[in-house]
Parts: structure tokens; sequence; C-alpha cells
């Protein structure tokens, strides 16, 4: 039982944390929340089926530094962009005032390239981690 | 062994080429450029700007540091190659030689050039850094890594009072621009205190009595950087500075006069020392100390007459020092002797280089016919202004010179031959044969050079100088003095025995009392302190804790003594919801305690994990929902993160954890109850303080206009973004580090 | 409440310096987060302005203090990474030497350490040595 859920529930704490960045500047919760429980269901893979068991139910973990480098990136360039246009760091776009394009209430605008950057570092940095703390277990035991 | 072995031919010295290159660059620059200049702003909000003119004083500077430059660095291309051969080091080590020449050659051009004080000081520490890898260049020479610190540490500590100076003055006038500090000082204690900091940082770059004995020790330097820091960096950046500070130190009488003692004292010291040394180079060191003694005094004189001097002597010096230079490292290459009593008669051998030296040495002298005739004329002539202590100093000082360096020539060239002479090569010869006709046209044509001098003594002086150097034949004081010079330096040559006794004493009077045993006294004390703080701080981790904690619980502990407490401390009261927190925060000490007096890992965990998540549902009733869910989240990835960290740890022996030693537990208690103690008076008082009003007023009423609703993370992602990209930087650094300790770097 | 929250915090960062006093490396580090927990609580309860989470405020409602709450945000999440660095340092000192207990870590570093004392001699004769270039002649 436990190990099915291991296997589905990252894909509903994917629909979930989807849903708190897509909410956040409105609601509670940001891109950090959203990748720590992302996150958790991965760990929740990992004690059920084992680092290794989970990797192979999950290929899309061996990502994961890629996920924590460019998500840093995305967050960093979202974030330094404005230097470019001769604003401060981390000025937002459209500016005070402006118009925002809302899709429900998705916001579309700069701070959600900076939530998304933040919410794929947070997903590969704990993966990474995982990663470590399981294997390092497994390669000592052999 | 020495001998220079000319039929294997190394590979060209490429960067040592580069480095001679960029050098006449320079020297064509300064030569045609003059009178530009720039500032740019450097960091506006500190009031510091990169600003740089070729004035009068730059241009002679820059032309003495590139020219020089360009001869020290094509000498050195074979004097290089030659030394790390004998060495058996690989050619390749060059790449830690030019770098650092060059970088030497282009921050003392920025020095000359730069027109704030702050930009001074870097560059000074600048020229003080190459030194240092330069002296330092021969590493694996226990002697040489010694001198090479040793000129760092005088130089760079002393070039802190330069800063603090900089400061005193920012601080009254406003500004760090020279020009302006010129012009707005006026006679003050102010003045006074910072004329003499600039002093000190700049006597003891230029060696002077009693921070000379660096200088000595930096001849461990190969040839091409001794010559280079004698003559036209290093040493020179100190009388640079004096040059171009002088009208603030002009201000102050006190300061001029320290000054002339400084100077007179350095001139005496150095020259006598000079006289006995047998080492070729400590000749040349300890005759760059009374030489620049003689600049000091100049500008201690202080004047149109005595600034032109001193920029006039500058020149003279720098041409026939770094020749000097090159000769005795051309003769070392030669002879693999680089001591006075074992060479001699080599004039027969290396008749162009007898020459050119003798050129060197008669301008150093003051012999007719040489530019250095000049350099004593002016000297005199400013010495005679000024009043008869001043005259009698300035022959002493001639006498000197000429004895010392009557002996350092004829020792080398004349008398019976001694030592054995490969072939000179070219390359070492021909530079100094450059300088030595530099030096004789200067003695004919003296026009340029007195041109070039009176424009450097315009602005050290701040006032219009004209000097009109010649060779007059009559019975004017200067001339009396001049022969009164050579005569009795003549006979200090002649009789050896007059001075022996005196040099002697000097050095063994250096050695007992001087203050190179004050630097090494110093440097061994810091040496026990530091392994004392050492054996201290590191041996035990519990030691270094508490060396942190108990001084800030005894400052915590003062601090509240100290303060009042009426009214500093709130109860607060409880309402509505708190009915729900009290029980929680009741749950927290319950687990806290638990947490720390658990006896098997596993239930640490767990009790940490109910302290995390009792706090998680608190922040929810305070009105924190952000920081509730992502206390929840961490909570639980914390959690899971120690239960697998413990899993991998060996075996805990339930047995071991009763501690064998009562006093080490009973004492661990008490520290812990005064932390909290301490921690609870501090909090509380803290708490019951809110700010009454806080910048997030500022934050709720701007979230509307950034397009968000929830004010948290509009400041986390917009208004305080900053902090946010740094915290995610850190998670990223972390999970590397992670992957260090663990996985040994891989990240997957 | 101000009272209830300043004992909270003063007993979690009494536990967490006694932790941090301990022999074993794994109760420092639970010492550490015992001691980060007491600063959020700290940085929480200076914002005890409480009204509703500062949300969609409307000007003039009584909201808690949002500063404060980023503060912990980041606190939070820096904690969790700190925590991280320090499991795995453990990690690796149990690894390398065999043991999570101070003391014996400590007897390892004093072999390390008279190795050192060795070097330093040599480097104080460095200094002390005196080559002065030459003798007079």
């Amino acid at each position: 039982m436990v190990r099915v859920i291991a296997r589905l529930l990252p894909g509903p704490s994917l629909m979930f944390a989807a849903g708190l960045i897509a909410k956040g500047y409105a609601e509670v919760g940001d891109g950090f929340a959203a990748g720590v429980i992302v996150a958790l269901a991965v760990a929740l893979a990992y004690v059920a089926l084992g680092a290794a068991g989970a990797e192979a139910a999950l290929p899309a973990l061996r990502h994961a530094p890629k996920a924590a480098v460019g998500g840093l990136l995305l967050a960093l360039a979202s974030g330094f962009f404005p230097l470019l246009l001769g604003d401060p760091p981390v000025t937002h776009r459209p500016g005070p005032g402006e118009h925002v394009t809302t899709i429900g209430t998705l916001e579309l605008f700069t701070p959600l390239l900076f939530d998304l950057g933040v919410f794929l570092l947070v997903i590969g940095v704990l993966t990474v981690l995982l990663h470590h703390l399981a294997r390092s277990r497994e390669e000592a035991a052999r | 062994m020495a001998v220079d072995r000319g039929g294997t031919r190394p590979t060209a010295d490429r960067p040592g080429w580069s480095a001679c290159v960029i050098a006449v660059a320079g020297f064509a620059l300064c030569l045609f450029a003059g009178g530009a200049g720039f500032s740019l702003p450097w960091a506006p909000s500190l009031d510091l700007r990169l600003a740089f003119a070729l004035d009068g004083l730059a241009v002679l500077y820059g032309l003495l540091a590139t020219g020089v430059g360009a001869l020290v660095f094509a000498y050195g291309t074979r004097y290089l190659t030659l030394h790390l051969e004998h060495q058996r080091r690989p050619a390749v080590e060059r790449w830690r030689f030019w770098p650092w020449m060059t970088l030497f050659a282009v921050s003392m051009v920025g020095l000359a050039t730069a027109q704030d004080l702050v930009l001074v000081f870097v560059f000074f520490d600048l020229t003080a850094v190459c030194s240092y890898f330069l002296i330092g260049f021969d590493r694996a020479e226990r002697e040489a890594r010694r001198s090479a610190l040793m000129a760092l540490l005088v130089t760079v500590v002393a070039a802190v009072a330069m800063l603090v100076a900089a400061v005193l003055l920012h601080a009254e006038h406003g500004t760090f621009a020279i020009p302006e500090l010129l012009d707005r000082a006026e006679p003050s204690t102010t003045t006074t205190l910072a004329a003499a900091l600039l002093a000190v940082a700049a006597l003891a770059k230029s060696a002077q009595v009693p921070l000379h004995f660096w200088l000595p020790k930096a001849m461990a330097a190969p040839t091409p950087v001794s010559a280079y820091l004698h003559s036209a960096a290093m040493v020179a950046a100190g009388v640079l500075v004096l040059g171009r500070v002088h009208p603030l130190l002009a201000r102050s009488e006190a300061v001029l006069t320290g000054l002339v003692v400084v100077g007179a004292a350095s001139v005496v010291v150095g020259g006598v020392l000079a006289l006995r040394r047998d080492v070729l180079k400590q000749v040349l060191a300890y005759s760059t100390i009374s030489q620049y003694g003689y600049m000091v005094m100049l500008y201690g004189i202080g004047g149109a007459a005595a600034n032109g001097a001193a920029a006039f002597y500058v020149l003279a010096h720098g041409i026939a020092k770094s020749a000097l230079f090159m000769t005795a490292g051309a003769v070392t290459m030669a002879t693999g002797e680089d001591r006075l009593s074992r060479l001699g008669g080599l004039g027969r051998r290396v008749p162009v280089l007898a020459v050119a030296a003798g050129a060197a040495s008669a301008t150093l002298a003051a012999l007719p016919l040489t530019v250095g005739f000049f350099k004593d004329e002016l000297l005199f002539a400013a010495a005679v202004e000024r009043g008869p202590v001043t005259v009698v100093l300035a022959v002493v000082a001639a006498t000197l010179t000429f004895a010392y360096i009557g002996r350092f020539w004829i020792g080398l060239f004349l008398g019976p031959a001694r030592g054995s002479v490969g072939a000179a090569s070219t390359l070492l010869v021909a530079p100094v044969v450059v300088l030595a006709a530099v030096a004789v046209l200067g003695g004919v044509v003296v026009e340029p050079f007195a041109r070039l001098a009176e424009d450097a003594a315009t602005v050290s002086a701040g006032e219009p100088v004209t000097m009109s150097p010649g060779y007059h034949l009559d019975a004017r004081p200067e001339n009396l003095m001049a022969v009164a010079a050579w005569a009795l330096g003549g006979l200090l040559l002649v009789l050896p025995r007059l001075t022996d006794g005196l040099s002697r004493a000097f050095a063994a009077a250096g050695e007992r009392f001087g203050p190179r045993r004050a630097y090494d006294g110093t440097l061994r004390a810091l040496d026990r302190v530091s392994a004392a703080v050492h054996d201290r701080e590191v041996r035990d981790l519990r030691g270094s804790i508490a060396a942190v904690l108990v001084p800030a619980g005894l400052l915590i502990g003062v601090a509240f003594v100290a303060t009042p407490t009426a009214g500093a401390y709130m109860v607060g009261i409880v309402e509505g919801a708190d009915w729900v927190i009290l029980p929680l925060l009741a749950l927290v000490v319950v687990a806290t305690v638990v947490t720390a007096r658990a006896r098997v890992r596993l239930v640490v965990a767990l009790a940490l994990a109910v302290v995390g998540f009792a706090l998680a549902a608190l922040y929810a009733l305070v009105g924190a929902p952000d920081v509730a869910l992502v206390a929840v989240v961490v909570e639980t990835m914390l959690t899971l993160v120690f239960v697998a960290a413990l899993s991998r740890l060996p075996r805990e022996d339930p047995d071991r954890f009763v501690p064998g030693d009562p006093v080490r537990r009973r004492r661990d208690v008490f520290a812990a109850l005064l932390a909290g103690l301490a921690a609870f008076v501090a909090l509380w008082g803290f708490l019951s303080q809110p700010a009454a009003d806080s910048v997030s007023d500022e934050h709720l009423r701007l979230t509307p206009s950034a397009h968000g609703g929830d004010v948290v993370t509009v400041i986390v992602a917009d208004f305080r973004g900053l902090d946010t990209l740094v915290e995610i930087t850190v998670l990223l650094v972390a999970v590397v580090g992670v992957a260090t300790l663990v996985r040994r770097g891989r990240l997957w | 409440m101000i009272l209830a929250f300043a004992v909270a915090a003063a007993v979690l960062f009494g536990s967490g310096a006694y932790l941090l006093l301990k022999q074993d490396l794994i109760r420092m580090v639970a010492g550490i987060i015992l001691i980060s927990q007491s600063g959020v609580v700290t940085i929480i309860a200076a914002s005890l302005s409480r009204g509703r989470a500062a949300i969609d405020v409307a000007p003039g409602e009584r909201v808690s203090d949002p500063l404060p709450q980023a503060l912990a945000l980041t606190a939070l999440v820096i904690g969790l990474a700190t925590v991280a660095l320090l499991l795995a340092l453990v990690h690796r000192a149990i690894v390398v030497f065999r043991t999570a207990e101070q003391d014996e870590l400590a007897a390892t570093e004093a072999e390390h350490e008279a190795g050192l004392e060795r070097r330093r001699q040599a480097d104080r004769e460095e200094i002390e040595s005196d080559p002065d270039g030459e003798r007079a002649p």
C-alpha cells in the first residue's frame, strides 16, 4: 500500500505545488513551500522503495542536480536582469500601476519566474540531499 | 660554477621582453603626455575618485620608473635566465617574476600620477606587495623568505599610518583629493598629526633610520629587483609621497625639523655602515639609505631651492644607483663572487663595464662632467640657504659618499687581479653603459634634467621653482664645499683606518640596540601569542565554544547590570487564542527538556520533531500562515534527514551515556542554566519593547502596487528579493558541501 | 504572553546550550537546531501585534507584522541547509575517525597537534636564526 502511494504521490504533489505557486502572491504559499512539498513526496518514495527502487521508479529524479542549478540560475537571472535595463536588482515587471495579465489567479509577471526558480532549486537540492543520504548508506552496506 | 656558459643559448625570455616593451611604452607616454589626466568616480558614497594626472612630479617619477625600468628589464631578461640556470630551476619560473615586475612598474607610475590620497595608499601598498614576491623570488632560500616578509611588514605596517592620515584629513576637510587638501589645510594640530603620519609611512618606505633595516636585507632579491627597488621603485616611492604632500608637511615646522633629523641620521648611519661592508650589494644598500637621507633632509629644509634639489637628486641618484647595482650583478654573474674582499683588478678584464661603472660611481660621488655634480651643487646651495648646521651635514654626507663609492669602484676594478672571470654577457653590460652615457650627457647638457626637476619641484613646493645648475669656476660656497668633500673623502679612502673603528662600532651598536632587534622581538612575541591562542582556541572544540559563549555571556551580563530596568519588562496580557498558544508553548518547553535529557539519539530526533511541529502550529495561531506552512514542511524534512543520518551512525552503546565525570556534568548543567537565564533576561527585555512603527507599514502599503495580496510572499520575492537570492544560493552551496563530505563531490 | 514567549525561547536556548556542551556530535547538532528554533520563536514573538494574517490587507486593519515573518522564513530555510551540512560533517567525521565522541576526536587531534607543534618549532627557528649576510671582514 505504502509503496503504491509512494509511486503515485509525486504526481498529485506536483499538482498541489503548481497550485501553491499559482496562488502565490494572493494567498499563502510560495515556491519554497511548493518545492519542499514535492520533495517530501520524493522522500516518501525513498523511504518506501529504497534509493535504488525510488530512482528506478522515478527516473526523472536523476535530473535533480540540473534542476537545482537551473533553478538557481533562473532565479538569479530574473533577479539581476533588471540591472541590464538600468534598474536596481530584483525590480519586477510589470511595474507598479501597470496592467498584469492573469489566467485565473495566475498572474503573469516576473516574480513568477523567480518563484519557479526557487521551486526548481528546492526540489533539486532536497532530492540530491536525500539521494546522498540514501546512497551512502547503501554503498556502506555493500 | 657561476660562470656564464655562453654556449647554451636558452630560449628567449618572452615575458621579460614584453615587460620591457611595456616599460618603453610607459616611458613614451610619460614623455609626451605630460599634463594629461582624468578623474573617474570610484566609490562616490565614500568620496573616492580614480584621479590621475601627469603633473611635473608624476612625469619625473614616471620617467624614472619606466626608463630605468626598461633598462633593468632588458638586463633582467638575461640575468634571470642565468640565475634560474645556476639554481637549476625551470625557465617557466619566469612567470613568477615578470608579472610582478611589470605590476611593480605599473603601480609605481600609478603612485606617481595618483591625485587621491586613498589611491596613493593603494598603489603604495601595491608596490610593497610586488616587492614581497620579488624579494622572495628565491623561495627555496630561507633568507629570501625572511627578507621578503620583513620588507612587507615594515613598509605595510607603516603605510597604515598613511591611511590614518587620509581619514583624519578627510574628517577635517571632507575630501581625499590631494590638490584640494593642500589648498585647504591650515596649520593646526590635525594637520601636524596627519603630516607626521604621512611622513612616517614615507620614511619607512624610503628605508630611513630607524626603519632602515629591511633594505639591506632586501638584497636577497635577484639583482634586477634590487636595482629597480633601490633606484626607481620601492624606495623612491617614499620620497615621492614626501614630494606629493610636501605643501602639507610644510605647514608644520615640527614635521620639517623631524625630516631633517631623520634624514641626517640616515645619511650618517647609512654612509658610515657602507664604508666597511664587504658584500657588493650591501655597500650599495647602505648607500641607498644614506642617499635617500639626503633627499629627506632636503625636503625637511623645504623651500623652492631644496625642493628643486630633492627632485634633481632623485633623478641623478636613480640613474647612478641602478647602474651600480647592475654592475654588481654583472660582476657576480661573471665571477661567481659577491664580496669586495675576493674581487679586484677587474678593470683590465672587463674594461667597458669598468668605465661605465666608473661614470656611475662618479655620478654618485658628484664629480664634474657627470649629472651627479649638479645634484651636490644644488644640495650645497640649499644647505647654505638654511644655515651652518646643514652645511656641515651636507659636507659630511658628500664626504662619506665619495669615500664608500670610491672604495667600491677601486676595490672592484683596480688592484691585483682576483677571482676568475668568465665572459660578461653583452646584455648585462649594455644597460649599465646606457645609464652611464645618460649620466655623462647630463653632466654636459644639464638643461633637460633641470627642467624636469623644476616642474616636479613646482608641484612639491607649491610655487614656481627655477634653478640653473652649471659649472662656475669661482670660490662660491658650493664649490668650496664640494672641494672639501672630495678632499676629506679622498683622505678617508687613503686612510681606511680612520673609519674602520667607527664603522665597526656602528655595526655592533646596531646589532645590539638596533631596531632589527625590536622587529625580531615583536615578531617572536606575536608568534608566541598566536601559538598560545591557537593552543587555547583550537585544541578542544568545547574550549573554543566556551571561548565564544562565556565572554558573550559576560558582556550581556554587564550590559544588563548597567541598564536601568524600571518599566523594561512587561508580562503581557492573555486573551482569546492565547489560551491555545499557552499549552503549545508548554509542549515546546517539555519537548525541549526531553531533547536535552534524552539518553537515546532517536528520542532526541523525535523530541526535536515535536518541538518543531508545536512551533509550526503556534505560528499558524499568531497570524503567520506562511511561516507555519514552511515550518511544517521543513520540520518534516528535517526529521527525515536527521533520522536518516542517525541510521548510519555506529550503534550507540547505552552504557556509555552514563558519564563518568560528575564534575563535568554539573558544570555543563550550570553553564546551560546560566545561558538560559541570560537568554531569558535578554529576550524578555527585547520582547517587552516593541518598536512603535515598523518598516512593514510601508510594505503593507506598497503590496498592492506589487500586484500581490500576501504581504509576506511579496516581501520575500520582491521587497527583500535580494535576501532570498542569497538564501537560495546558500541552499545550493550547502548541498554541494554535503556532496563533498559524503560522496567526494559527486552531485549525483 | 510576552513572558510566556520569553520563557519558551529561553528554555530552547538553554537546552540548546546544554546539548552543545555534550560529548556526542549528534547532540551538538540537535543543540544548534534548538538554538535556531529559539531565534525563530523570538523573531515571530517580536511581531506580537497579532491581528489576522497579512493577506489582502484593507487600510487601517490590524494584521500581524509581515516583516518578521519574512525573516523567519529565511531563517527556517537557512536552518535546514545548515543542519544538512552539519549532519554531513558529523557523518564524515564518523567515517574518518570511527567515533562520534568529542574526547576521542580530541585525542586524534592532539596527535595531529603534536605534528603541528614540530612544524611550528621549525618556523620559530627560522625567525630566530640570524644569518646577517656577512660578518665584518
